[in-house]
Order: C-alpha cells, then sequence, then structure tokens
C-alpha cells in the first residue's frame, strides 16, 4: 500500500515555479559569472573569477561601487529623514492632512521615466527653470547678498552662489561633480512620499494613552515625547523603511538611463545600470552576470540586517 | 496630598454636550470612585482634572489651587491607564525612573551618555534609585524591576503602572478603570490591594469604573454619573440603601433593583401590580409611580394571602450560600429576581406559579420623573390605615 502521492500536487505548481522564475535565473547568473560567455557566441570558456577580479581591480567598477553607494547613502538617509518628519507634521494637523498625503505621494505614484524627462528640461543648463531662477537672483540686491553671504562681510566670490553668479550655474546632469547629486536629489523627490506613507502607518499604531502617560510623567515639549515614545515605537517601522529605501536606491535606474546614462564620466554609473549597459547592450552576459551577483549579495545582506533587527532589538510585543 | 474641586465644569464636543455642569469636591485623602455606563462622562471628568483635556467651562482647584491653565505635568498628578501605557521599549525599572528623571533632572542631565558627565547628575540618580527601590518593596515588583513589560503578566504590569503612579509622590492618584483588563480571580484581589495601598498612602485617589461592584467595595464616597451629570454623591452605603434616582436604584445593586409599576392615589395610598403596598406618601397625589424592591427585600410566600405579587418561576439560579428566582411577572419588562436562601426556595419549580411580598420599609418608590418620592413616617402610615 503506497503512500498518497497527492501532497506532490498541491506543491508542485508553486515549488516548479519557483525554481523556474527565480532559483534558476540566479543559478544561471551565478554559473555564467565565471564564464567569458557573449550572447550569441556558440560556447564559452571557463575563465574562474576573472570577472570578478575584474569588479575589484578596474576602475571603471570602482566608480561603480563609488556611485552606487554615494547614492544610498544620500538617498536612504534624507529619504528616511524627510518622510518621517512629513509624517510627523501631517500627523499633527486637524485639517488638510489629505490634501498634504496626496501632494507628497504624488511623485511615487508618476511614471518616473516621464518624470525624468521633465527634470532634464527643468535642470537644462542653459534654458531650464532651475538655472533660470537661480540667474534671476544675482540682479536682486539683497538676495545675492544673503544667499552669497556677503551681507556678513564674506567676499561673494568665496560663496557658492557669488561664485555662480559671476560665472555660470552648474551644468547640473552634464558636469561628474553635481551629476550624482542630482540623481540623489531626484530620488529623494521620488521616494520620500512613500516612506511618508509608511511613516503614517506607524504614527497610527502607537498608543494614545502613552503620550497621555508621558505628559503625565512630565515630557512637557514634543521633543521629550518624541523621544520616550514616538521614535521607539517607530522602531519595526524604521527598520522596514530603511531596508526598503536602501533596496530601492540600490536599485535605481531608470533616471540614470533617462538623463545620464551613466556619465559623464562615470559618476552615475550605478550598479543597475552598469548590469543593462554590460549585460544588455554590450551582451557580455560574463561580466554583467558577475555584477548581479554582486548586487544580490548586498540586497541579501540589507535583508539579513533587517530580519535581525525585526527579531532581536525592535520586537515589543 | 491634596483636595481637588471641580466647579461648574462642562465640556462640550462641537455640539454634543458630555458634561453638563460638574461639582465635586473631594477631600484630601479620600477615595472617590467615579461610577457609570460608558458614556457617562466619568472618563472625561478624570481627564479634565488630569489635564489632559481641558474643560470648556468652569473651573478645576487642586489643594486650592485654580489649574485651569496649568500643565497635565505640573499639577502633582499621577495617572493610572486602563492598558497601563507602560513604556513597552523600557524595563521596568527604566518605567519607574522616568517620571523622576524628567521632574528632577534638567535636559543636560537627561541626554542619553552625555548626561552622566553632566554636573549634579550622580547625586540626583542615586536619589532617584531610592525613591524606586522604596516603591518596588511596597508593590513587591524588586524582582521584576529588569524585564521589560512585554515579559510580565497582567497583574504584574498593572502593579507597575501603579510603581510608576507612586514614585512621584504625587498630590493624588487619577485611576482610568485601571482593573478592567484583569481575570476575574484577580481583579478581587487587586480591589483589596489597591484599597490597601490607600491606606497605606494616605493619599488622594481618584477612581473611574463601570463596575459598580468596585465602586461599592472599595470607596470612602461614590459618585454616580449619567448622561454627564452626577446623579448622587455620597458614601457606598448610602448610595445603596437612600438612591435619589431610578437610574442609580438600577445602575447599583446586582441584580438589579426590581421596579414594579404602580400608582398613588390622592389619600397616599401607593399600590404596585394593583397591590397595595404597606408604605404611604408623605405628600399625597394621585399619579403613575415605579415602586423599587432590592433581590434581597422581596420575599416568596408559600400561599396566597390577598396581598402578594405572584409569577413564573423562570429560571433559578443557585450560587451555593443565595439562590436567585428569576419570575415573568406581568406588567413588568425583563425578570423580577428575588434572592432567598436555598432551603426558602426549595419547594418552587421552575414553571410554577409562585407569591412574593417585598418587606415592609424596603419600597423605594420613584415619581414620574424619575426622583424619589418622599414616603410617610410608619407611624402615620398606621394611623391612617
Amino acid at each position: 500500500m503506497g503512500r498518497s502521492r497527492v501532497h506532490l500536487w498541491f506543491i508542485g505548481p508553486a515549488i516548479i515555479l519557483m525554481m523556474g522564475l527565480l532559483i534558476l535565473p540566479v543559478f544561471v547568473a551565478a554559473v555564467l559569472s565565471f564564464t567569458d560567455y557573449n550572447l550569441g557566441n556558440p560556447s564559452f570558456n571557463w575563465i574562474g573569477v576573472e570577472n570578478y577580479d575584474r569588479l575589484v581591480s578596474r576602475s571603471t567598477y570602482k566608480k561603480m561601487f563609488t556611485a552606487s553607494l554615494t547614492y544610498v547613502l544620500l538617498v536612504v538617509p534624507i529619504s528616511v529623514a524627510l518622510g518621517l518628519g512629513a509624517a510627523l507634521l501631517i500627523a499633527s494637523l486637524r485639517i488638510g492632512g489629505e490634501l498634504y498625503k496626496a501632494v507628497f505621494f504624488l511623485p511615487v505614484m508618476a511614471t518616473l521615466l516621464a518624470m525624468a524627462i521633465v527634470w532634464e528640461f527643468a535642470l537644462h543648463p542653459i534654458v531650464g527653470v532651475v538655472n533660470d531662477i537661480l540667474r534671476s537672483g544675482c540682479d536682486v540686491g539683497w538676495l545675492h547678498a544673503l544667499l552669497s553671504g556677503s551681507w556678513l562681510g564674506g567676499d561673494p566670490l568665496q560663496s557658492w552662489y557669488g561664485h555662480a553668479c559671476a560665472e555660470d550655474f552648474p551644468l547640473w546632469l552634464g558636469d561628474k561633480n553635481y551629476a550624482l547629486g542630482t540623481i540623489a536629489f531626484i530620488g529623494i523627490w521620488q521616494g520620500f512620499g512613500f516612506n511618508m506613507v509608511l511613516y503614517l502607518a506607524g504614527l497610527t499604531s502607537v498608543p494614545r494613552e502613552l503620550y497621555q502617560a508621558a505628559h503625565m510623567d512630565g515630557a512637557d515639549s514634543a521633543w521629550e515625547r518624541f523621544r520616550l515614545v514616538t521614535w521607539p515605537m517607530l522602531g519595526p517601522t524604521n527598520v522596514f523603511v530603511v531596508t526598503i529605501s536602501s533596496i530601492r536606491s540600490f536599485q535605481v535606474f531608470d533616471t540614470v538611463e533617462a538623463l545620464t546614462r551613466g556619465g559623464p564620466s562615470k559618476s552615475t554609473y550605478v550598479m543597475v545600470y552598469a548590469m543593462f549597459e554590460k549585460g544588455v547592450k554590450q551582451n557580455l552576459l560574463g561580466i554583467g552576470s558577475a555584477i548581479t551577483i554582486v548586487f544580490l549579495g548586498f540586497v541579501l545582506i540589507l535583508t539579513l540586517i533587517q530580519v535581525y533587527f525585526v527579531n532581536r532589538r525592535v520586537h515589543y510585543a | 496630598m491634596a483636595g481637588i474641586v471641580l466647579r461648574q465644569v462642562t465640556k462640550t464636543y462641537g455640539t454634543l454636550r458630555v458634561l453638563n455642569g460638574i461639582d465635586l469636591d473631594i477631600a484630601d485623602g479620600e477615595y472617590l470612585t467615579l461610577v457609570g455606563p460608558s458614556g457617562c462622562g466619568k472618563s472625561t471628568t478624570l481627564r479634565i482634572i488630569a489635564g489632559l483635556e481641558s474643560q470648556t467651562t468652569g473651573d478645576v482647584e487642586i489643594d486650592g489651587r485654580v489649574v485651569n491653565e496649568v500643565r497635565p505635568s505640573r499639577r502633582d498628578l499621577a495617572m493610572v491607564f486602563q492598558s497601563y501605557a507602560l513604556y513597552p521599549h523600557l524595563t521596568v525599572r527604566q518605567n519607574l525612573v522616568t517620571p523622576l528623571q524628567l521632574r528632577d533632572m534638567n535636559f543636560w542631565q537627561r541626554i542619553p551618555l552625555l548626561g552622566y558627565l553632566a554636573p549634579g547628575r550622580r547625586a540626583k540618580m542615586s536619589k532617584i534609585e531610592d525613591d524606586v527601590r522604596k516603591a518596588a518593596e511596597t508593590l513587591k515588583i524588586e524582582p521584576l524591576l529588569h524585564r521589560k513589560p512585554g515579559q510580565l503578566s497582567g497583574g504584574q504590569r498593572q502593579r507597575v503602572a501603579l510603581g510608576r503612579a507612586m514614585v512621584r509622590n504625587p498630590a493624588a492618584f487619577l485611576m482610568d478603570e485601571p482593573l478592567s483588563n484583569l481575570d476575574a480571580a484577580l481583579r478581587v484581589h487587586m480591589r483589596a490591594e489597591l484599597s490597601e495601598l490607600h491606606r497605606e498612602l494616605g493619599a488622594t485617589f481618584v477612581y473611574v469604573t463601570h463596575d459598580q461592584a468596585e465602586a461599592l467595595t472599595m470607596s470612602d464616597r461614590m459618585a454616580v454619573m449619567m448622561d454627564g451629570d452626577i446623579l448622587q454623591l455620597g458614601p457606598p452605603d448610602e448610595v445603596y440603601e437612600d438612591p435619589r434616582d431610578i437610574r442609580v436604584a438600577e445602575f447599583i445593586g446586582s441584580p438589579k433593583m426590581n421596579i414594579l409599576p404602580g400608582r398613588g392615589d390622592s389619600a397616599g395610598r401607593i399600590t404596585a401590580l394593583g397591590v397595595a403596598v404597606e408604605e404611604a406618601l408623605a405628600v399625597p397625589s394621585e399619579g403613575p409611580l415605579s415602586v423599587g424592591f432590592r433581590p434581597e427585600h422581596l420575599h416568596i410566600q408559600p400561599a396566597d394571602n390577598g396581598a402578594c405579587f405572584s409569577g413564573r418561576l423562570t429560571y433559578k439560579e443557585n450560587l451555593g450560600s443565595d439562590v436567585f428566582l428569576h419570575l415573568a411577572v406581568e406588567g413588568i419588562e425583563g425578570k423580577a429576581v428575588i434572592r432567598a436562601k436555598p432551603h426558602e426556595a426549595d419547594f418552587a419549580d421552575v414553571g410554577e406559579d409562585v407569591w412574593f411580598t417585598g418587606e415592609v420599609g424596603m419600597a423605594r418608590v420613584f415619581g414620574a420623573d424619575g426622583k424619589r418620592v418622599a414616603l410617610a413616617e410608619p407611624q402615620l402610615m398606621r394611623k391612617t390605615s
């Protein structure tokens, strides 16, 4: 008498789908990362860790890691702080909160590629609205004095604004010193509304009675109550928001592809764009796969950190 | 230690009026209970005393000082919440330390890590540790000091919440249904502990509950609130024996008072369910009345003597020491309940008709407006009949 095999029919489809769509591609990428396979070639050679060796030795890939990590370190703290600040302000409103929520959430819902094109126009060095506005301030005496710091007695040419008025304003996306910062700014603009919504959800789960207890205990200032109640109670939300923001920042691609294509001089050559360029545009699947595996490694580390915090540090129930 | 006085306190939310001019004088060291059904305004009253909500009009005085504009923390009150509201990320010890740090230390001394460098911190901290140890000793929670609230049982959390209130040695304790999250056995136990704690501390307690049993067992005085008014304020015995309003009569006491529809006539005689009651109105007037008897003041009779009520026995609730007889009586909604000793109820079987009478002198008579109606003195009554 054989055991019923009906359970295989229940779990089989899920396992096949998971293997076929998730595990197998990762496995294939891992295998390809040890080869010099190019798409279209009839065969490939095993080259061991040469691809990985290139990743750590070539200056292009050093620039790639620098760009990706700088982007993450710029976007994550700022978009998390802005999201929390906006959520706290909106939660304290009696009326109008819905309007602010909608406004801040708009960039999250908008198609980033389309928004990138709008930003491209706005940031155009000559006809863009950003530089137009900045330039118009140069002719207003008091504004120029205020922004250039000359009202404090400083030399206007020493300041960023005063100098830019005299020379010209940055090319933004065309200047290797500004391009990554500009891309990061767009990333923050686009992403902090999402963090705000997560924080708003987190705030609603903080019991009202804790705030009242804090009032009774003498936490008179808003800052004291934030430190005593809000911040600790948002612990689980913080971990989630930081992880999600980090992963999303590692994944940045559409703004780079639409606005800078990795340049100028690889200053915005982030990991996912490098994958796309190597693996898709240049058909170099070997090195593309190696980048992918390193990328997955970063995401895995972030996820493990999140799991650690969720289990160990911020669980109160 | 301080007395608390409320003068004509009202509260409205938009057009909704939740308190209609509360006057309350709570003596120093008194255990006063605000009791009433949910939505009666008792919690709002407590929160107005605490300063967590502001009254629409009226004054709150603590220790002779009007505190209308004073922040909650400066009123020198402590509050125990229904959910305990312990800080879940802090240990029990830190929960107890927090209110003292916030009161006694300045901004610099409270900064984490850096605060250790602030002058005067060490002396203050050792005083705080002393106070915390004392409170923990009183409440017997010393073994719990290093646990977090999530690792405690309901009763332990309750005690920690009390401890957090106690450490500051406040002028008065405000308690908002502190026992309602506990199971029945623990609730009865904590009732006794709270009363004991009150005696020990000698502080003013203002206690909010919807449970009339808690109000009756624990308080020096109780204020029965309904629909934003204090209907009656007095010691538990007095409120139970001498309810001034039919709503108080029905709310206080379990099972609740039996209300029989009746009439008064121009000679002052009273009938209930058409049967003459051996009591008379002090001021005779014709009209409908409600005649109330507590379950213990109704007695079953073996036979109809002509002056009995009757009803069909639907249920015998045996509590061991007593039996509650539930009767369907024509003319009253719900069931009439009689409290009897087991041997008195022996002969009555469910489904049978039984006769019962009200104990002489124990009728509480209410007018059509729900207010108590004065009865004639017993001597006078005999003369007239």
